[in-house]
């Protein structure tokens, strides 16, 4: 029964993602053409844009087509399977199969299958793509780390449930750790989601989408889709960590008012990404570092109460 | 099960002095394998035989006295997997080298073997421990100064003789030391340097002048550290040794060779000291030095290898950033298995788990990336990552056996080395309130994880994915076929199946382990045995008991298939056509050799910050060129 009830709500957590996702890609779409003085797609755009991609012709360019396809088809796997481990409005799903430490590797993962995509297209501009992505992501998956260590340290629990449960505030005295870390995490999200002023791996202006350069047709429609997805799951981690206050309430409501959170959130995501410009990889991998360096401090108050 | 084992020994070296065939090797070391692996499981299910004795020679505490019990069984049973398909890959892969006699290489080969056989099972804290080491280094010497197309290799070998002299005379000290202080001995003087009567005499000594055992420890910390590649001294002898060896040889020294400091270390802190006189034992600030060390090594390490430009010194690099992993974990178990809360002492026995489940790990993945690094070596003639590129095509099993071993080494879950590091991180973040100091030492260790896996996708990435280099197209045009022999494709296949069965089975090797330490009651590994953090069964996965940590592999791989096979489903659905093209290189497409995305053009920035760290990349020295035998 309880196995049961788990892999249909992993099922369901998988079923909202794959909706949602292109209608907040949409929104995204929409505010930030109005913040441009623009008129902007309409908000069901993105649908369309992914079934479109779907039907187009599939070109390979790599030396090795076979990898550039389980790259592809594994990228969006795993963002699925982390929507399963990822509490959406109710408990997390999937809470016997890991912890969080398999959640932080999990994320990892995700980025992984993009540097293989970019590593196996074979052009230099993927490659350079795909060297920045990882450049970032040695920055970006220990902060991640520290927020979901001071919860565990909190909490002195590894479970999905406890920790992605406002865990970060949990602790005796006042919860200097995890104020902290949510400056932090707030002061890199952009990046996490990949979108200006951090997309300094994919810079269309630049280095034209670097690791997606070469990837057309249905293997592009599955990165966008795998990119819209990767926003509203990291979102609900966002909320589910730092956010956590009201998400108790009784079922319709409690669950309205996490969903409102994450539409706040994406859109506070749209109002930054339209107003700046992109960072150099140089600039950004020092202000990572300088935001690593307090994290770290946050992490120490942790260990000793805080 | 020891008398056999003794018997392969005498039969491996006379067999060997022939000049004829790397098959008679190969023999040896399947029959004698087979008879340690044999021996191991036994010692495994109905506990550790009596220690034999042999060689006595009464007046100066001469005798050889081996002894498996459960932790040496362990540290068999890896030498020996590891071993085998080791011995199967040389042969083809010392073709090369036929003028210059296998004669020299294979016995030494097997000389190296047994005596890490030999040390990983000798009682004998003294004469055997010279005798074996000596065996060990000499051997290995002459092994990394083989290869006659390697122009550094003198220079390599020469320091490996050096730190390994270093470190076996620094050991010796502190064993003399703890004999002499040890006052007039109740044993008869023939074991007078055994570890099990220095351990006896330990618990007095310890009241009586624990200045003693401190120096000694230190030097035993020091000696084996030389060995496993310990920060600083790793950085001397490991980048030069391992890249100058045979790639099969390179294979056993970072996969093995550097396991029997680990052994030595686990040994001499964990085992020497019996339980009952931990009051006097400070154990609790050995394991924070131990835990501070590692975190330093595992981090320079790993930074340093991120400059490499050649594969097996990037490797080699990488080496001494997991013996770090190897060591903070030892520290975190050294440091919370001493403490009076039984909660937290748990904890501790659960990093024990994890560190001796990294060490077989690391020994099966490490020398399955040296065997994929030979196996280019050997289809292209270079080591120069700058100069490779697009192998995945022409060489597919190499290429899949090394994306296997990178993703266990960079810790994806699913694979082995995630389930290993998984147990130390947990255990040390929950043993917070017994030590401060953990978290943060957890978290340069996730750091440096984020950085092993930036270092494996370049090796992965330049070597088989990224565009066919010129160097590469050339030799694929000469030699229409560029994949290794069966030779050396079974034993990276072997290797291979090996990391994803750990990967997906962490509970299989966590209960070889725990039958392991049951077998071996002695120092606090009656506390390692007492205590079963990690309840586990077949496919359950791996997690504490009050479900506070946990981790179900083959659930989780469930899903992501299932996931995999939805994706792939829906990619089909437009029904679109599949064609295949050059990529796009804004009209530059002439020039493609001139405008690849190089080793040393990766992650530059990242090189830039982490300077000061040391470790920049040797120039290459060109390989004179391969005798051409295809």
């Amino acid at each position: 029964m309880k196995t049961l009830l788990s892999i249909l709500g992993g099922l369901a957590n998988v079923a909202i993602v794959l909706l949602v996702a292109p209608f907040f890609q949409g929104v995204l779409r929409k505010i930030t053409a109005l913040i441009q003085s623009r008129q902007g797609p309409p908000i069901w755009q993105p649908y369309f844009d992914l079934l479109k991609l779907l039907g187009k012709e599939d070109i390979e360019s790599g030396e090795s087509p076979l990898m550039q396809r389980f790259a592809v088809y594994l990228s969006l796997a795993t963002v699925l399977t982390v929507a399963c481990l990822v509490p959406m409005g109710f408990t997390a799903p999937m809470n016997a199969a890991g912890d969080v430490i398999l959640l932080i590797y999990l994320l990892t993962l995700c980025g992984i299958c993009t540097l293989l995509a970019g590593l196996a297209a074979g052009s230099t501009y993927s490659l350079l793509g795909a060297s920045r992505e990882m450049m970032t992501m040695i920055a970006l998956e220990p902060l991640f780390a520290v927020a979901i260590v001071v919860g565990a340290v909190h909490t002195q629990s590894f479970r999905l449930d406890t920790v992605l449960n406002g865990s970060v505030y949990a602790s005796a005295a006042f919860p200097w750790s995890g104020v902290i870390m949510f400056g932090v995490m707030l002061l890199s999200f952009q990046a996490f989601v990949q979108r200006v002023p951090f997309d300094i791996s994919e810079a269309e202006t630049e280095i034209m989408e670097g690791p997606l350069m070469e990837y057309s047709g249905p293997k592009l429609a599955l990165f966008k889709y795998a990119q819209m997805a990767k926003l509203v799951i990291y979102s609900a981690l966002f909320v589910t960590l730092f956010v956590p206050w009201g998400t108790g309430l009784m079922f319709p409501l409690g669950w309205l008012v996490f969903w409102a959170k994450v539409t706040g959130l994406v859109l506070l995501v749209t109002l930054v990404a339209a107003t700046h410009a992109r960072y150099r990889i140089d600039q950004a991998i020092r202000y990572f570092a300088a935001l690593l360096a307090v994290a770290l401090v946050a992490l120490v108050l942790a260990s000793y109460g805080y | 099960m020891l008398v056999c084992f003794s018997g392969a020994l005498v039969t491996w070296t006379r067999a060997c002095r022939r000049s004829s065939a790397g098959w008679v090797a190969f023999a040896t070391v399947v029959v004698s394998s087979l008879l340690v692996l044999t021996g191991v499981g036994r010692v495994l299910i109905f506990g550790p035989g009596e220690p034999v004795t042999c060689l006595e020679v009464y007046s100066i505490g001469f005798a050889l006295r081996l002894h498996v019990d459960g932790l040496s069984a362990v540290f068999l049973g890896l030498i020996a997997t590891v071993a085998i398909p080791s011995a199967l890959y040389s042969i083809e892969y010392m073709q090369h080298h036929l003028e210059h006699g296998k004669g020299r290489y294979y016995p030494d080969f097997l000389i190296f073997i047994t005596a890490m056989y030999g040390l990983v099972s000798t009682t004998d804290m003294m004469w055997f421990f010279f005798i074996f080491w000596q065996m060990m280094t000499l051997a290995g010497y002459t092994l990394i100064r083989f290869d006659p197309m390697n122009p550094g290799r003198l220079r390599a070998a020469n320091k490996f003789l050096i730190m390994m002299q270093i470190a076996c005379a620094v050991s010796m000290i502190g064993a003399q030391l703890l004999v002499n202080a040890g006052g007039p001995s109740s044993a008869s003087p023939m074991l007078r340097y055994d570890f099990g009567s220095v351990s006896h005499h330990l618990p007095e000594l310890l009241i009586k002048s624990p200045g003693i055992v401190t120096t000694a420890l230190a030097l035993f910390l020091v000696g084996f550290g030389i060995k496993m590649g310990m920060w600083p001294f790793g950085q001397i002898w490991l980048p030069d040794a391992h890249p100058a060896a045979p790639s099969p040889v390179s294979a056993m020294l970072s996969g093995v060779m550097i396991k029997t400091g680990v052994y030595g270390l686990m040994r001499c802190f964990l085992w020497l000291v019996p339980a009952k006189a931990c009051v006097d034992y400070p154990i609790h600030y050995w394991g924070v030095v131990v835990t501070l060390l590692g975190t330093v090594t595992l981090l320079t390490g790993t930074v340093q290898a991120l400059s490499q430009d050649s594969s097996k010194r990037l490797l080699a690099f990488s080496t001494i950033g997991q013996a770090g992993y190897i060591l903070l974990g030892l520290g975190v178990c050294m440091t919370l298995i001493g403490s009076a809360d039984r909660a937290v002492s748990a904890l501790g026995v659960a990093a024990f788990y994890g560190t001796l489940f990294h060490t077989l790990n690391h020994g099966v993945f490490k020398s399955l990336l040296f065997l994929n690094a030979g196996s280019v070596l050997h289809a292209t003639a270079t080591q120069d990552l700058n100069k490779l590129g697009g192998l995945m095509r022409y060489m597919p099993v190499t290429a899949v056996t090394a994306l296997i071993a990178s993703f266990s080494i960079a810790g994806v879950p699913l694979f082995n080395g995630f389930a290993s590091k998984w147990g130390i991180f947990t255990a040390a973040i929950q043993g917070n309130p017994a030590c401060r100091l953990l978290p943060v030492c957890v978290m340069v260790a996730i750091i440096t994880s984020a950085v092993t896996l930036a270092l494996f996708m370049k090796f992965f990435g330049v070597i088989f994915l990224s565009r066919t280099s010129l160097l590469v197209a050339n030799r694929a045009r000469r030699h229409r076929r560029l994949e290794v022999g069966w030779k050396m494709r079974v034993p990276q296949i072997a290797l291979a199946s090996i990391c994803v069965l750990f990967g997906l089975l962490p509970a299989l090797p966590i209960s070889i382990i725990r039958r392991a330490l049951e077998g071996s009651r002695q120092g606090f590994g009656e506390m390692l045995a007492a205590a079963s953090p990690l309840p586990s069964g077949g496919w359950a996965g791996i997690g504490s008991s009050n479900h506070e940590f946990i981790y179900v592999p083959v659930f989780l791989a469930f899903v992501l298939v299932a996931m995999f096979l939805v994706t792939r489903r829906v990619a089909k659905l437009g029904g679109s056509q599949r064609r295949s093209a050059k990529p796009w290189l804004c009209g530059y497409a002439k020039e493609a050799e001139m405008n690849r995305y190089r080793a040393s053009n990766f992650y530059a920035e990242v090189k830039r910050c982490v300077r000061w760290m040391g470790g920049a990349p040797r120039p290459q020295p060109e390989p004179v060129p391969v005798p051409d035998d295809k």
